[in-house]
């Protein structure tokens, strides 16, 4: 019997090949290839667990399965960037095909158009909820697509301004960015451009409303010379929604921008409220970077996740990552293909627009088959009872008495709560992460906390959480903090 | 069985989707709530501000209106028109396209584990941080190196990753060092990725004729800065011609390396196997040469499986590394993704890691750290206790959303414990034999476009296209032609120093008679030469496509 499953080569013809090639043995094939470096022998290997068959292998993992019940399947009120959304079985039956999951990227057109062309109605789809003009084939997940956007609205800061004057343009480039806009996207945006010499200015949020302080705004245009871009999110971290409508007003202003071309907007978000709010690209959003993970993914403990990233047609050959095109065949037939190649670094190198490479395709395919399947009326009924339930949770918790609202702006499907203190002696109970925990004994997870030793909840809800669901939440709630 | 395994038949068409709704039909049904009568007739407008609200007439949502069934049958039929390593033979080279285990795809599967919200406390994680941490310590095993970041979601991402490590690591030195080199056989990655941490790629070139002044160019990319002009530059050196005839050979050049390092290298950037399919067998020499100017080496692993279980990066002198789990380790590339590639670093490099990562400790109520790397992996028997977190000296930050592709690390994880210690050297010796095996192979009609017919080469084979072009059929035709036969193209056109290069990499996971049979595809095509290849592919829905087309006037929705 050969020892390993996935070799088909037997041990005699793997004694052939090397007769065939005119090698003796492992020693001698790796000592002709890499010299004297020494080779790892048995006992060096000592590290490494025995091989395990299919079955203990199977039951090694459902044990861990099975120990993370607690965790795994219960209703789910954190979101943060990542919802817990339901996932139709159609979603998994199509994507668990190999003819889908096993290829490599479509570098050979004609023998992936299965792939090619789903991504084509993938980038068609989240155009429309978008609103955007051009969506591509996917970036690795919301914080890494973000940062792309910031590098793109360099380049087209820089085009824009070959003519002006180098003293105007050897200032720091700035970017304004909204304090309501997820800190985490933030932070690896600072990785990306710390050897940059660019500087992030934050935007106040109206601390009632929760949303962007539009003054705060105007002012910060007025005073800077060299911003490049507004970064906002749209609902935003606190789960509020922005005016966008007042944010292209001011921003796109050319009353603020020194020379014609106007500043840029960036906007990150989590698609799923488009069903139901106008989306970014209707209030001519240049750029938007987001997570499309709520589209038939699961949460995967946070990875792999779907970056978004959306333009207009007019900077398309700024944009990074894959871009799927129509064209014809020789024999005149619509075929696909990925499209202005010569962006990319396989062709530009250090010239390219981005260094991605590998994205989140099959991430892609699977939101391509869930709003497929939603169609459209589907999609903004779901939309809506996310909406809903949310309200209803809020609605619920805040007649307790136990919780006030931090940020009374409009929001979606998350809102940020205060445990209130009343008449009680300052209490452990009502942090935050205390509550989380004490919840979590009860089986749910209530939210997020959302500052360190803070006593404000982010709450999130979606279609997955049932009217039961909420009730249990207010009922432990209530056992918890009265 | 005929000898190929290409053959035609029926092929499905399929509409866009778009064009196969009827109004009103959709593919799901809300679930049923009992919201209460006070709440359920309510519309958006109860809830939210009018002027928030989506307007169908401003803004059209165009989404299918199909139901469940026609979903199905399109994407089903969709996929039929897709070739995978599932269907057919994959040798595209530097992708490692081997098999990808079955069992892994349940593993990731199961309910509880793929429902897991990234920031559930950490008392309710502790299954899955240790299975991060047990695979740092696999890792770290098999190359010799001290710790891995998991959080690059792809092989980009690792090299920018590491590249931002490089960076960050001269500013604490307080040392100015700008340039990182690159040998002109690597990924269009290396390159782009260097760049946009901060760094001027220089083009190291390992397959010339004629010497050149290159360190003159060198001291012009150094004058002009971290800037635009090193594409410039780089461009400049690549165009001197290149004689194929009169070649060395394909490895980094010590004599040349010399002339390029200078206190503004940051780091030699080097990808081992190189894109030829050779071992940079002087690659110590390499390293040494290059921590001799206190430069650091950053290794590209994508072609790990090339000695994986058989030789250390640590033993030639590797500081930094990246591995692409959807290659070595067997997890599905996805159609384009997603991938995982994380960033293994020596000690003295730890600290400048991205957060979050993992750390382990005896207790949940004590500081003891658990040990690790040296400890047998499943680790069951020690009690630790895992914690995220943030706080590292010199840490370059963060890279992404969460921590990483975890549902790709876990199906990487599954595929080394399948492994093994028995077998785990066994993957990259087959894949080795295998390459050399097609190479021998090869050789009695395509000697003449072995670009190295004495050596052996490791997990992949390169061929230039002298032969083909012989008869008329340029790489293009070859590649199109042996779909028809029933597989996938190599890589083609890479490395761009080879001409026409047709780069082979069967992996470990194919028989004989999978590359005997894609052996004599090769051969029969020559064979038939210009008019048949030039009109290929014959058999598949689609045939060659128009690129000018697409390119000139592009339609992407």
């Amino acid at each position: 019997m050969n020892s390993f499953r996935y070799i088909p080569a037997s041990n005699k013809e793997i004694k052939k090949i090397y007769k065939f090639i005119g090698i003796k043995d492992k020693k001698e094939l790796f000592y002709k290839i890499i010299g004297d470096i020494s080779l790892i022998e048995e006992k060096d290997l000592s590290f490494m667990p025995d091989q395990m068959d299919e079955l203990s292998l199977y039951k090694y993992f459902s044990d861990i399965n099975d120990k993370l019940r607690h965790s795994g399947s219960i209703p789910v009120f954190a979101g943060g960037g990542i919802y817990d959304h339901y996932v139709p079985s159609a979603v998994d039956a199509i994507m668990s095909r190999a003819e889908f999951y096993t290829p490599y990227t479509p570098y050979q057109p004609e023998v992936s158009q299965g792939t090619l062309m789903a991504l084509f109605e993938f980038q068609s789809m989240l155009a429309s909820i978008l609103g955007m003009d051009v969506v591509n084939a996917s970036m690795y997940d919301g914080a890494e697509s973000l940062a792309e956007a910031v590098l793109m609205s360099l380049r087209i800061y820089r085009q824009n301004r070959q003519t002006v004057p180098n003293a105007e343009n050897n200032k720091k480039i700035k970017f304004l960015v909204s304090k309501s806009v997820n800190s985490v996207y933030i932070e690896v945006v600072k990785t990306f451009i710390k050897n940059l010499d660019i500087v992030i200015e934050f935007i106040d949020i109206d601390f009632e409303k929760g949303y962007t302080d539009a003054d705060d705004l105007t002012e910060k245009l007025q005073k800077n010379k060299n911003v490049c871009a507004f970064i906002v999110q749209q609902p935003n971290y606190l789960g509020i929604i922005e005016d966008l409508e007042i944010i292209d007003k001011i921003v796109h202003s050319e009353k603020y921008a020194p020379s014609s071309k106007p500043h840029l907007i960036v906007c990150s978000s989590e698609p799923f409220s488009f069903g139901t709010i106008t989306p970014p690209g209707f209030y001519n959003a240049d750029i938007f970077a987001g997570e499309g993970n709520s589209f038939g993914n699961y949460m995967n403990f946070g990875g792999p996740l779907l970056g978004l990233f959306a333009t207009k047609k007019e900077f398309i050959r700024q944009m990074p990552g894959r871009i799927t095109g129509k064209s014809k065949d020789s024999k005149n037939q619509d075929a696909y293909q990925f499209i202005l190649a010569t962006r990319e670094q396989h062709i530009r190198r250090q010239a390219a627009t981005s260094n991605i490479c590998t994205n989140n395709s099959l991430n892609a395919l699977r939101a391509a088959v869930y709003l497929s399947l939603c169609s459209k009326e589907g999609f903004k009924e779901i939309s809506l009872l996310n909406l809903k339930l949310s309200h209803i949770l809020c609605e619920k918790l805040i007649n307790t008495g136990l919780f006030s609202l931090k940020y009374t702006g409009n929001f979606y499907n998350e809102f940020v709560l205060e445990i209130n203190n009343k008449n009680k002696k300052k209490n452990k109970k009502n942090s935050a992460s205390v509550f989380i925990n004490e919840m979590m004994k009860k089986g749910i997870l209530a939210g997020i906390s959302l500052e360190d030793g803070g006593n404000a909840v982010l709450i999130a809800v979606t279609e997955k959480i049932g009217i039961k669901d909420i009730d249990n939440y207010v009922k432990h709630s209530i056992e918890i903090l009265s | 069985m005929k000898k190929f395994p290409g053959t035609s038949g029926l092929v499905f068409n399929e509409d866009l989707l778009l064009n196969q709704g009827s109004k009103g039909v959709s593919g799901i049904n809300i679930p049923a709530n009992n919201l209460g009568s006070a709440h359920m007739g309510k519309t958006a407008k109860d809830y939210i501000d009018a002027k928030f609200l989506r307007n169908e007439k401003k803004s059209p949502l165009l989404l299918p209106e199909v139901s469940e069934s026609t979903v199905v049958r399109h994407f089903t039929r969709l996929s039929s028109w897709n070739i995978c390593v599932d269907t057919a033979f994959y040798p595209l080279g530097s992708c490692t396209m081997k098999y990808n285990p079955k069992i892994n795809e349940t593993i990731a599967s199961l309910s509880n584990i793929k429902n897991l919200h990234p920031m559930l406390p950490a008392d309710y994680i502790q299954p899955i941080l240790k299975i991060i941490y047990d695979f740092n310590s696999l890792l770290c095993g098999l190359t010799g190196l001290d710790e891995f970041t998991f959080n690059p979601q792809a092989g980009a991402a690792g090299e920018f990753t590491g590249m931002k490590i490089i960076k960050k690591y001269f500013e604490v030195k307080n040392e100015r060092r700008n340039i990182v080199l690159i040998p002109d056989s690597s990924h269009g990655t290396n390159p782009a990725s260097s760049y946009i941490a901060g760094f001027t790629p220089v083009e190291l070139k390992t397959f010339f004729a004629a010497q050149h002044s290159s360190s003159e160019e060198l001291q012009n990319a150094h004058d002009s800065g971290y800037g635009h002009d090193s594409a410039y530059i780089v461009n400049k050196i690549k165009n001197n011609d290149v004689n194929i005839k009169n070649k060395s050979n394909g490895y980094i050049d010590i004599n040349e390396l010399k002339k390029y390092i200078n206190k503004d290298v940051a780091a030699i950037m080097i990808t081992n196997p190189n894109t030829f399919g050779l071992f940079e067998k002087n690659i110590r020499e390499v390293a040494e040469l290059i921590h001799k100017n206190g430069s650091l080496v950053y290794m590209d692993g994508a072609n790990f499986n090339a000695f994986i279980g058989n030789c250390r990066v640590s033993d030639f002198g590797v500081d930094i590394l990246h591995l692409n789990l959807h290659k070595t380790f067997s997890t599905p590339h996805g159609g384009g993704g997603p991938g995982s590639g994380p960033v293994g670093v020596k000690d003295f490099l730890k600290e400048f890691l991205p957060v979050p990562y993992i750390s382990a400790k005896k207790q949940a109520t004590n500081d003891v750290p658990c040990a690790s790397n040296n400890e047998q992996v499943p680790n069951d028997e020690q009690d630790c206790y895992y914690e995220l977190k943030n706080e590292r000296e010199y840490s370059i930050g963060r890279i992404s959303s969460f921590y990483g592709n975890f549902a790709v690390i876990l199906r990487a994880y599954s595929y080394l414990l399948s492994l093994g210690r028995q077998n785990i050297s066994k993957i990259s010796e087959l894949a080795v034999l295998n390459a050399n095996y097609m190479k021998k192979r090869l050789k009695d009609t395509f000697l003449e476009s072995d670009p190295f017919p004495e050596e052996l080469c490791m997990h992949e084979c390169v061929l230039n296209d002298n032969v083909f072009r012989a008869e008329g059929i340029s790489t293009l035709d070859f590649a199109k032609s042996i779909i028809d036969y029933g597989f996938h193209p190599p890589t083609i056109y890479f490395p761009k120093n080879i001409h026409g290069a047709i780069m082979i990499e069967p992996t470990e996971t194919e028989s004989i008679k999978t590359m005997d049979s894609f052996i004599d595809a090769m051969k029969e095509i020559k064979k038939k030469g210009n008019k048949y290849a030039s009109k290929s592919p014959k058999s598949t829905k689609t045939k060659r496509l128009n690129e000018v087309l697409a390119n000139k006037n592009p339609v992407f929705k």
